[in-house]
């Protein structure tokens, strides 16, 4: 049945700020803590920019100095968007450049006329054109199409330029402080502080790495933020008007063309118009997409980083769980009857490549981490080998099969990486829901990343060290 | 006796005008008219079953398509006082792959994209599209130059009718014959 290997079925226990269970599939293990990781635990950072329809990359770090440097604002740049491809603001779909021929008289002998070919945006999926909007047709296939501009631009970098300044006085007087209280303790309290925190007026989560010992550094950068900041701006502050348009006279008699109306999102999409008339939607650049990369919180190394490239789907780093922990699945259920034991199957997957010695304990009365569970479950008391994770296994025929002399009352079946085991469960409460049972599996675990030593004279095997996960699983509901 | 005989009489097969490409691989039942520069792809299916067909000029019906004439829900073959309706449909309409129509009118230069259905109680007038997927059963006739799209069946009104596809037209009519017989009618 399909439906007993969906994901939700079986859950870890993540021990983080907070106690997070979830398939194993959504989390990351951290070898060098040797903890389980959810998206909850990690910090998630900005790897690069790219366009979901040309697939352009634009890495943040560039982005953010063409914004810095140039004093006139790219818009393009600034707002992150692509500059080639095009939302319909009608169905919000990617829009493509069609062309046409028309005929236009050459320009060496205006009496005669030639083909030449005229480009206009067109949506596949809803029908708009750029034509319905009235904007002409281009001569060129890209680069043509110009964003209309917003009236109040200046203004609104006015605003923006005062505010930044404001913000970043704020921020020097808030670290002053700080610093002048808590001289020796300093370098930790400073970066904890000002990594997490998302600074005022949206300048952004600045990520700035502070290396413990050394004070100095972020002094030095303070005092010169001091001397840049020289120029004063100051903003005109916005002027209360007493009297409002008036509303125009056949407001209520005036018949609605209702294809005109815009609505709530497509008006919202262009928050420099939010044109009431479909006759003004004008087309916007794409949004950039982000490749995000995940890091470990308490030591700050990467558990996941994509490729630079866009079109590939690879990482460079990808330390996930699955791959390092054994993975407890459901395979079969019998019917659950309230108080009748009944034998579950499940299976155990061994992703490494070297014998793993797996546990199971069951959780004792009053464990803190059983919250869930309903019913009693009687786990193997013996050890369960599980063998290594061997990709040319298939193909190599003379290999002979391992004999791990298993217990047939245990073990149900073994197939290269995986066992087939028995638990015993017994149903505890009457109601409506599924049966829960949760337990502890502990296994060997052999850190490959861990730094190396000088060793004496042999390399000894890399230590395996015992993990300890706790597992709940989601068995059905009772059959009456 | 009278409908006896009316009944068999429209039993003839298929009308297909000259200049019209209908594959033999198609499937065409009852009483239909295809007109000229009308292409029928193989694995179309046309069914006259509770009135005849009449399809105009310049049409393009794609594979899998299904034009269907057929009873209303409530009512059985057999029953008395059931007038054959006849289907009308125009000149340069798309019926895309795998779509479904049960309209009994359609003007010209529509689209009906793929996997679209169409109930019968709807009246196309010209230049509209019934988007892909869009399952469309309202009483109701639809303005000109009407797109119907998305998952909610949204609809807007485009400002250009649709192009006629007359270099595709020219394309199959071309190279379908190379690759399939066709069906010719019997000249009374």
């Amino acid at each position: 049945m399909a439906s007993l290997l969906q994901p939700d079925r079986v859950l870890y226990l993540v021990h983080g700020e907070k106690k997070i269970r979830s398939p194993l599939s959504t989390l990351y293990f951290c070898r060098y803590c040797s903890e389980l990781r959810s998206l909850e635990c990690v910090s998630h950072e900005v790897d690069s920019h790219y366009c979901p329809s040309c697939l352009e990359n634009m890495p943040s770090a560039e982005a953010k100095l063409k914004k810095n440097r140039k004093r006139i604002c790219n818009q393009l740049n600034e707002n992150f968007r692509c500059a080639n491809c095009f939302d319909c603001p009608c169905c919000m779909h990617t829009l493509s450049t069609r062309a046409t021929n028309i005929p236009a008289p050459l320009p060496d002998d205006p009496s005669k006329t030639a083909m030449k070919k005229a480009y206009y945006l067109a949506c596949g999926f809803c029908r708009w054109t750029s034509r319905d909007v009235g904007m002409a047709d281009k001569s060129v296939a890209s680069g043509g199409w110009q964003e209309p501009d917003n009236p109040h631009t200046q203004r609104i970098n006015k605003l923006i330029e005062y505010y930044q300044q404001l913000a970043q006085r704020e921020k020097l007087e808030r670290d002053r402080k700080k610093l002048a209280r808590r001289r020796p303790y300093m370098p930790l309290a400073f970066s904890q502080h000002t990594i997490h925190v998302v600074e005022k007026y949206g300048l952004g989560t600045r990520l700035q790495r502070q290396r413990p010992g050394a004070p100095i550094t972020s002094l030095a950068g303070l005092s010169l933020k001091e001397g840049e900041d020289q120029k004063e701006i100051n903003i005109e502050p916005a002027q209360a008007l007493d009297e409002v348009e008036p509303l125009p006279e056949d407001c209520y008699t005036r018949p609605i063309n209702l294809p005109e109306v815009t609505s709530l999102r497509q008006r919202l999409l262009q928050p420099d118009f939010q044109p009431a008339g479909a006759s003004q939607l004008h087309p916007k650049h794409k949004h950039l997409l982000i490749k995000r990369s995940l890091r470990c919180r308490k030591c700050e190394h990467n558990l996941s980083k994509p490729e630079f490239n866009p079109t590939s789907i690879k990482f460079k780093i990808q330390l996930v769980a699955v791959s390092y922990i054994p993975e407890v699945r459901i395979m079969s259920i019998p019917n659950l009857r309230f108080q009748k034991e009944c034998q579950v199957l499940l299976t155990l997957t061994n992703p490494v490549e070297n014998i793993t010695h797996v546990t199971l304990v069951g959780c004792e009365e009053g464990d803190p981490e059983d919250i869930n569970s309903t019913a009693k479950v009687m786990v193997p008391t013996k050890e369960l080998v599980l063998a290594g994770k061997d990709a040319a296994a298939e193909y190599d025929e003379l290999a002979e099969p391992q004999d791990f002399q298993d217990d047939p009352d245990v073990v149900a079946f073994r197939k290269s990486n995986k066992i087939g085991f028995f638990i015993k469960v017994v149903p505890q409460r009457e109601e409506d829901g599924d049966v829960t049972v949760s337990f502890k599996i502990r296994h060997d675990f052999r850190n490959l990343a861990a730094p190396i030593r000088p060793s004496e004279e042999g390399d000894a095997p890399a230590e395996a060290i015992w993990l300890t996960h706790h597992v709940e699983l989601s068995l059905g509901p009772i059959i009456a | 006796s009278d409908k006896m005989s009316d009944k068999q009489s429209a039993q003839k097969s298929a009308k297909i005008a000259s200049g019209a490409v209908v594959c033999v691989e198609s499937e065409i039942r009852g009483d239909v008219t295809i007109g000229a520069r009308t292409v029928v792809h193989p694995k179309a299916r046309i069914i006259a079953e509770a009135g005849p067909i009449v399809i105009g000029e310049g049409n393009l019906i794609e594979e899998q398509a299904l034009i269907i004439n057929s009873y209303p829900e409530n009512i059985t073959p057999d029953s008395e006082g059931v007038e054959a309706k006849t289907m009308t449909i125009g000149i340069n309409n798309v019926f895309e792959v795998g779509c479904m129509s049960q309209a009994l009118k359609i003007g010209d230069n529509n689209v009906i994209e793929s996997k679209a259905d169409l109930g019968r109680n709807m009246i196309l007038t010209s230049g509209c599209i019934i988007g892909a997927c869009c399952q469309v059963n309202t009483c109701e006739v639809i303005p000109e130059n009407t797109v119907i799209f998305g998952s909610g069946c949204q609809r807007r009104v485009q400002t250009e009718r649709p192009q006629p596809q007359t270099l595709q037209l020219d394309f199959l009519m071309k190279i379908l014959p190379n690759y399939h017989h066709l069906k010719k009618t019997v000249k009374n």
